[in-house]
């Protein structure tokens, strides 16, 4: 009902703006918006739902008060392909906790069999949407839970993961991340094994984390595009998770999408600046969260929102406003075109800007891009589209490779 | 492929001059036409211990051990499920990684030599794999100890590939009991049963070699799909608690299930057991030169153990069991299970093989054997391999059933 108002407001605030000096009303523009983004794919590259999957009790089938994404606010947002993102923490637990998540996330998936289907090729993508259904497909945060044992980056490709990103807030034993002190000066030869061995399995190489250099490295070694699954524009907010033009021009140059992020902290360099003012960088935010919660990490998130919330009240921290996503994506459109850039919101492992408080709120990206001036064709492609075809490129070149002697 | 193509045709140019002529391998024109035309399912093989130190090639013929594709070729062998094995005290955590590394190696094995194998799960792919002159890998757990406790863990291995498991190895785990342990669970327990259900579910086959006599009762009972003894052999024969008896056969037959007859010595031949009984310092003899030679590599252990068996049989300390013996355990399950009960796990590389059954190459000679017993060709083509087929296929039928009525 809420989404319903606002949209309403919106369209006569833009109507009396414009004093119809377009022949398509704003109406119009509402009425192709919707009808645009609930005929594509949307496919959101990044979501932490797995950890609260990990709690036991939650219920991805029931609308939540809670959290970002649920069924029911699923199919209001139109989103209908979902990588749902691996994080588990300890290096100890090693492959069977991994093995033991994703059996998890296939369960959920078994469970909501009338709404949601398992996928791990565009292909698959396009035929759950063809069903009318959601596509959920498993990506793994970190390159350390492969154990350093390449192996597991087959068994990983063979239990359905399609991207695993290289490093996540911590190096690992390969790759250097963005947000840690370097040691491998970015990836180490073993680390380069890794990504040819994932080029080969048709595993994305994923470079949100990882550490400027850790990036150049891969895009030298990958023979496949890269994606980075959630990260946004440095030049908005300079933030050493987000990418820098040049770096976003390199990806692009051979094919690859960076898929934005809808953290407040990299979409708004306000926000930025005055949370780092506050509580320091992120690595030291969540080490103490770590300290409060151990490896819940549904507790770290939780507390990271509290934590941000009240700073938010108390006027230390800017309020970011959802249309920063668009500026975002509008920047990289602008830099290198239409093909590279696509959604990777973070939900459920973010802190979500003012205005997209949820997935059901997606549609409103549609409608302000058809706004500004964008055709249908390109927004289907930020939707869903680049990361498909990068999908599909990986797909052939797993099956070159492995047919090489 | 070629070469047995070019066999094939020699046979039939030959075979009509020189009706019922047999080769120096003692297998006649009719029996090899039939074996090479049949497919050949052996539902039990060690070979993947040797995948683990990452120099065995399954491409090239071995002068060591049972298995490698030549070799295979040569002895018509047409699928072949690959165990995934470590002993039963390895648990826990360590047990998953290790099975999840083991099924990795069968599976690179099986991508490197991708002209002459192909991973199958199904019995429409082992009959698609036959068709396109491959030889079809299948991937079998053996031991209920490597999941852990946890079902999620037998759902990755069925996502892995993984078609049956063997629900003990020789040590109980933490749900079933094994026939070489002492029981502590009265058969299976009730999540042992529910790993049953969940089998059953994934279309993972429940193989009842190894478990104790209540263990299989207990699966017997709970499961919806018919079993399979993996590699097992008759009671009646060589009374061995991992062997069965004829009314676990009887009642094993009954609910549609095969007994796959182990080809190794200790199973097949009393006297050999007896002979064991009675010398057991020969056992740790052997045992120890194993350990001396292989130290933790479990592989060479397997290989080496079955080559000095070999050696003290030929000093003449343990006795002598020939290959017939195979065929003996096969008349008696025929006999008493029936016709449509009766296959082939020859538990190679992971046992003591008969003379006249070293590697397989020899398998044609079983088909060779039970034509001259008068078995017909359609049911010789049973033993081979269609018993299994169709345990698969309606394992595979159960699970789409019991997936439909979610």
């Amino acid at each position: 009902m809420r989404r319903v108002l606002a949209g309403l407001c919106l369209s006569t605030c833009l109507c009396a703006g414009l004093f119809f000096a377009r022949r398509t009303s704003a109406d119009d523009i509402a009425e192709r918006a919707h009808q645009l983004h609930f005929s594509s794919i949307v496919l959101d590259t990044h979501a932490d739902t797995p950890q609260r999957m990990l709690t036991g009790t939650f219920d991805l089938g029931n609308r939540d008060g809670e959290g970002h994404i649920d069924i029911p606010r699923m199919r209001e947002g139109g989103l209908n392909a979902q990588f749902f993102s691996i994080f588990i923490t300890g290096r100890t637990l090693g492959p069977p906790a991994i093995q033991q998540a994703l059996d998890l996330v296939r369960q959920n998936v078994q469970q909501h069999g009338k709404d949601l289907a398992l996928a791990t090729t565009a292909e698959e993508i396009r035929r759950a949407h063809a069903q009318g259904k959601i596509a959920i497909l498993m990506g793994i945060e970190g390159g350390h839970m492969i154990g350093n044992d390449i192996r597991m980056v087959r068994i990983y490709r063979q239990l359905g993961v399609r991207y695993m990103t290289l490093a996540h807030f911590y190096n690992d034993e390969w790759a250097d991340s963005s947000t840690d002190k370097p040691a491998h000066n970015g990836l180490t030869d073993f680390g380069k094994n890794v990504v040819r061995e994932m080029n080969r399995q048709g595993m994305l190489v994923d470079i949100s984390h990882v550490s400027d250099k850790t990036f150049y490295d891969a895009l030298e070694i990958s023979k496949v595009p890269l994606i980075a699954s959630h990260s946004s524009v440095r030049a908005i907010s300079n933030h050493p998770r987000n990418m820098s033009d040049d770096m976003i021009r390199a990806l692009t140059a051979k094919g690859g999408v960076i898929q934005i992020n809808y953290e407040r902290n990299y979409l708004s360099e306000e926000y930025r600046t005055a949370l780092a003012a506050v509580a320091g960088d992120v690595s030291r935010m969540e080490e103490k969260f770590k300290k409060e919660c151990g490896d819940d990490n549904v507790c770290i998130g939780k507390a990271e929102i509290k934590l941000e919330k009240e700073l938010t009240d108390a006027g230390k921290l800017p309020h970011v406003s959802w249309e920063k996503i668009i500026e975002h994506i509008d920047h990289v459109v602008k830099l290198v075109g239409p093909d590279h850039v696509g959604l990777g919101s973070d939900f459920d492992g973010a802190d979500m800007p003012d205005g997209l408080q949820d997935c059901s709120k997606l549609p409103k990206i549609t409608e302000a891009l058809l706004r500004k001036g964008y055709s249908e064709e390109d927004i289907r492609k930020i939707l869903g589209g680049n990361i498909l075809r990068v999908m599909a490129e990986s797909e052939r070149m797993s099956k070159e490779l492995q047919s090489a002697p | 492929m070629v070469r047995a193509i070019l066999w094939a045709g020699a046979c039939v140019a030959t075979g009509v001059l020189l009706a019922g002529a047999m080769k120096a391998d003692g297998v006649s024109e009719r029996a090899r036409k039939l074996h090479f035309s049949s497919i050949v399912v052996d539902t039990h093989d060690d070979t993947t211990q040797r995948f683990l130190d990452g120099k065995f090639d399954l491409g090239v013929r071995s002068s060591s051990g049972s298995i490698d594709i030549p070799r295979m070729r040569e002895g018509g062998l047409g699928a072949i499920f690959f165990s995934i094995w470590m002993p039963s005290k390895i648990t826990g955590p360590e047990a998953v990684d290790r099975a999840l590394i083991q099924i990795d190696a069968v599976r690179e094995q099986v991508r490197k030599h991708s002209k002459d194998l192909v991973l199958a799960t199904t019995a429409a792919e082992i009959r698609d794999a036959h068709k396109q002159g491959k030889i079809a890998a299948l991937l079998g757990v053996e031991g209920g100890h490597m999941i852990n406790s946890d079902l999620g863990v037998l759902r990755s291995f069925a996502a892995l590939g993984v078609r049956y498991m063997t629900l003990t190895h020789s040590g109980n785990d933490e749900w079933a009991d094994s026939s070489t342990d002492k029981a502590v669970h009265n058969g299976l327990t009730d999540f042992g049963k529910d790993v049953i259900r969940e089998m059953n579910r994934l279309g993972v086959m429940v193989d009842i070699s190894h478990v104790s006599d209540k263990t299989f009762y207990d699966a017997l009972e709970t499961s919806k799909a018919p079993l399979i003894a993996s590699h097992s052999s008759c009671r009646a024969i060589c009374d061995a608690p991992r062997n069965m008896t004829d009314q676990m056969m009887k009642d094993l037959a009954g609910k549609g299930g095969v007994v796959q007859i182990n080809y190794h010595v200790g199973f097949l031949s009393q006297e050999f057991r007896d002979a064991e009984k009675t010398n057991p310092e020969l056992n740790k003899a052997i045992s120890a030169e194993v350990m001396k030679r292989c130290a933790d590599n479990e592989g060479c252990q397997l290989i080496e153990g079955d080559r000095l068996t070999r050696e003290y049989v030929e000093q003449g300390n343990l006795p002598r069991v020939e290959f017939s013996k195979i065929i003996e355990h096969i008349d008696h399950a025929m006999k008493v299970a029936g016709i449509d009960h009766v296959g082939l796990g020859s538990d190679f590389d992971g046992a003591n093989m008969p003379y006249g059954m070293e590697d397989a190459t020899k398998i044609p000679k079983i088909t060779e054997a039970l034509l001259q017993k008068g078995y017909s060709e359609g049911d010789v083509k049973k033993i081979l391999g269609e018993n299994t087929l169709r345990v698969m296929t309606e394992v595979e039928r159960v699970s789409r059933e019991l997936n439909a009525g979610k």
